[in-house]
C-alpha cells in the first residue's frame, strides 16, 4: 500500500503528521510499539495503525525491519517525529534504504509528485530547499501541522528486532522547569554568570515583570544550573514571548534561532560586538551585575 | 577489536557567514573549524581507546580545504587520521557522507567503536551515526551523555526527552555522543608539535569504491535575516541608559 508511513514516540506529533498526510491527499499509516499507543491514536485520522510486535522495547531496534516493510508496501515517505528516538530511527531506516532524508524540516509540500522540503543550516543562518523523489525519510518537529479526525483500522505485525542494544534501566526525567514555549516573557541568562547563586539576579527581574527564567545550552548542559528544558535554541526550546531579555548571552546563531519569533528582544552584555546586539531591538552595553539590578528597580515602579 | 574511530567534520564557521542583500549566502570569508561537538568526539575516542587498549583514529570526509583540520584533530590526542579528500564532499548529503565514512572505516582493521557527534554545526542533521550503523550493520546508540567500557561491553546513558535510558551493547558499535559527555580540553603546545609527526592516510574518492552522489537535490540556498530595531544604549551614565530602556519597554507595551 502506498502512502505515508508515520512514527513518533509523541502522540501529538503523530497526530500532526497524520494531518500533514491528509492535507496532501496521502494515506497515513501509523506505526506504534504498543496497543495502548494505538488506541490513543484510534480517532486521529489515520487510515491504518500497525502495532509492531517483537522482542525489543526500543523502536530504534526495528529500523531494518521497518525499512523492509516500507519497501514491500511501496511506501512513498517515512515521516517521523523529530525527537531523539525518532531521529535515530529515521536515520537508521534511511541508512538501510540508502535513501534521501531531510532532518527537522521547517516546511514540506508536494509539487509534481516531488516533496519539497526546507530546513535550516549553520544553526539557523541559512535555509536550504531540497527536493525528494522516491521513497524518502523526513523528521518533523512538533507543532507544524493541524491534527485531524477519523477512525483507523488496527492491525498487528510481527517484526524482527535487532536486540544487540538492550535497555538496562530507565529513569524518568522529572520536568522541573516550566514550558518556556508558552511563556509571555522570558529572562535569559548566559555563561557570564559567575556562580549558580547569581541566578537570583535574573529571578528578581523575572519576578518583577512576571517572566520565566531561561538560559543558554551551556548553563543547562555543562553547568547544570537550570534543568535541560530551560535552555533556548535550535537544540532546546523555541520561544515566542512578547518580551525576551538576555543577560550575558553572546547570541550565537544556535541560541538566536530559538528567539526569532519573540516580540521584543532586549540584550545586556559587556561586549558591544556580541552578536546578540544585532538580534536585539534594545540593548545596553554593560555589566549585568550592575545593569540588571538597576533595571529591576526601574521596572518596579 | 581495539581501534576507536572519531568521525569529525571540517566546517565553515557559522559566525563568519555573510548574507547579501539578495539573501544569497557568502561563505568566502568564513574560516574553517572542527565542528564544535566533534571536539568532544575526539576526546571521547581518546578515552575509549585508552579503555580498550587500542588506537584512536580520526576519520574525516572533506574537500581539499579540510587539510588544516588534520593537525588540529591530531593535536587533540588522536593517534592517527584518515582523510578522505574528495571534491564530492562539498555536495554530499547525509546518505553520501555516511557511505564515504563507512567505506573508509571498512578499510581500517579491528574497529571496536565508531564515535560521531550528536550533530554537525553546519548541517545539524543528526543522521550520520545511525546511517553508518545501518550501512555497516552495526548496533547504534545515540544521544549518549555518558559511557563506560568494560571489556567488550559498552554501557551508555542516553538522554531522551522524557527519560534517561541506560543501555548496553557488545562492541563493535556506533555511538553518537552529546557534548556534555566530556569537556574537550584545548591542546597544549607539546601536543600541537607532536601532531605533525603522526600518521595521516589520505584516500581519494576512487579509493573508496563507494557511490558519493547525494540522494536529495538541493534547489535553493538562502540566508535568513532578522530585522530588529537595534537601538543600543551605549553612551552616558549607566543609570540614564537603564532609565531610557525602562521607558522604551513601557512605551512598547510589553510589560
Ligand atoms: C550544533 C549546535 C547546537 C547548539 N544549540 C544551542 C542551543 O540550542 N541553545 C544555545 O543556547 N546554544 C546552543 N549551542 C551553543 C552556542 O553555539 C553557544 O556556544 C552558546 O549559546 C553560548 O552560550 P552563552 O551565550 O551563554 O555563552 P558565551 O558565548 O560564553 O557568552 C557569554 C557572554 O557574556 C558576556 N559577558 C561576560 N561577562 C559579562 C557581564 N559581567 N555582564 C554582561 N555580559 C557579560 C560576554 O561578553 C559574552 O557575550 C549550540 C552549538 C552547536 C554547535
Ligand atoms: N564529512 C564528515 N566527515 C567526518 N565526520 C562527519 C562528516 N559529516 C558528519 N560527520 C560526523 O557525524 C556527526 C553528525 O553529523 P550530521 O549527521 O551531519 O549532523 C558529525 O558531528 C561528525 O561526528
Amino acid at each position: 500500500m502506498a502512502g505515508i508511513f508515520i512514527y513518533s514516540d509523541k502522540a501529538d506529533i503523530t497526530s500532526e503528521i497524520i494531518g500533514f498526510a491528509r492535507l496532501n491527499g496521502k494515506l497515513p499509516v501509523v506505526l506504534t510499539l504498543s496497543e495502548k499507543d494505538a488506541q490513543a491514536l484510534r480517532n486521529a485520522g489515520a487510515d491504518k495503525i500497525i502495532v509492531i510486535k517483537g522482542q525489543s522495547e526500543m523502536i530504534e531496534n526495528y529500523a531494518r525491519a521497518i525499512a523492509a516493510v516500507l519497501k514491500n508496501e511501496g511506501a512513498e515517505l517515512f515521516a517521523v517525529g523529530a525527537t531523539p528516538r525518532g531521529r535515530d530511527l529515521a536515520a537508521r531506516v534511511a541508512g538501510y534504504l540508502d535513501c534521501a532524508m531531510v532532518s527537522d524540516i521547517s516546511s514540506a509540500s508536494y509539487k509534481d509528485e516531488q516533496l519539497i522540503c526546507t530546513r535550516m543550516l549553520y544553526g539557523g543562518a541559512v535555509q536550504q530547499t531540497e527536493k525528494l523523489s522516491g521513497l524518502s525519510v523526513i523528521t518533523v518537529p512538533a507543532g507544524k501541522y493541524e491534527p485531524v479526525q477519523g477512525e483507523a483500522s488496527l492491525q498487528t505485525l510481527e517484526l524482527q528486532a535487532d536486540t544487540r542494544v538492550s535497555v538496562v534501566e530507565t529513569a524518568p526525567i522529572v520536568k522541573e522547569g516550566v514550558d518556556l514555549s508558552k511563556a509571555e516573557k522570558v529572562v535569559c541568562v548566559g555563561m557570564a554568570l559567575d556562580k549558580a547563586e547569581d541566578l537570583q539576579i535574573a529571578r528578581d527581574l523575572a519576578n518583577v515583570i512576571g517572566a520565566e527564567v531561561g538560559c543558554t545550552r551551556s548553563i543547562a548542559e555543562e553547568r547544570h544550573w537550570l534543568p535541560a528544558e530551560s535552555y533556548i535554541g535550535i537544540s532546546g526550546a523555541v520561544v515566542k514571548p512578547k518580551l525576551y531579555i538576555s543577560m550575558g548571552v553572546s547570541g550565537q546563531i544556535q541560541h538566536v534561532y530559538g528567539i526569532r519569533d519573540a516580540g521584543l528582544i532586549v540584550a545586556i552584555d559587556t561586549n558591544e560586538k556580541a552578536p546578540i546586539f544585532k538580534a536585539a531591538d534594545y540593548g545596553i552595553v554593560g555589566d549585568l551585575y550592575q545593569v540588571v539590578p538597576m533595571l529591576t528597580e526601574a521596572l518596579k515602579k | 577489536m581495539s581501534q576507536v574511530i572519531a568521525c569529525y567534520k571540517w566546517v565553515a564557521d557559522e559566525a563568519d557567514i555573510r548574507i547579501n542583500a539578495d539573501l544569497s549566502v557568502d561563505l568566502s570569508k568564513a574560516k574553517g573549524k572542527i565542528s564544535d561537538y566533534d571536539k568532544n568526539v575526539i576526546e571521547a575516542a581518546v578515552q575509549a581507546a585508552a579503555a580498550l587498549g587500542g588506537k584512536a583514529v580520526g576519520v574525516t570526509f572533506g574537500t581539499a580545504d579540510a587539510k588544516p583540520s588534520l593537525k588540529d584533530a591530531l593535536s587533540r590526542g588522536l593517534d592517527e587520521a584518515c582523510y578522505i579528500n574528495a571534491q564530492e564532499a562539498s555536495q554530499a548529503d547525509g546518505a553520501a557522507t555516511a557511505r564515504a565514512l563507512a567505506a573508509a572505516i571498512k578499510k581500517i582493521a579491528d574497529v571496536g567503536l565508531i564515535i560521531c557527534a550528536e550533530g554537525a554545526s553546519d548541517t545539524y542533521s543528526r543522521q550520520t551515526a545511525p546511517r553508518i550503523g545501518a550501512l555497516l550493520d552495526l548496533p547504534v546508540v545515540t544521544s549518549v551523555s555518558k559511557m563506560d567500557i568494560n571489556g567488550n561491553i559498552l554501557t551508555a546513558a542516553r538522554k531522551l526527552d522524557d527519560c534517561m535510558q541506560t543501555v548496553k551493547v557488545e562492541l563493535p558499535a556506533v555511538v553518537a555522543v552529546l557534548p556534555e559527555i566530556n569537556p574537550a580540553p584545548i591542546p597544549g603546545l607539546k601536543a600541537v608539535l607532536a601532531a605533525g609527526k603522526k600518521t595521516v592516510t589520505e584516500l581519494k574518492a576512487a579509493d573508496l569504491g563507494a557511490d558519493l552522489t547525494p540522494r536529495s537535490t538541493v534547489s535553493e540556498v538562502k540566508g535568513y535575516v532578522m530585522n530588529r530595531k537595534n537601538i543600543i544604549f551605549n553612551e552616558g551614565d549607566l543609570a540614564e541608559q537603564v532609565k531610557a530602556l525602562a521607558a522604551a519597554l513601557r512605551k512598547e507595551g510589553v510589560l
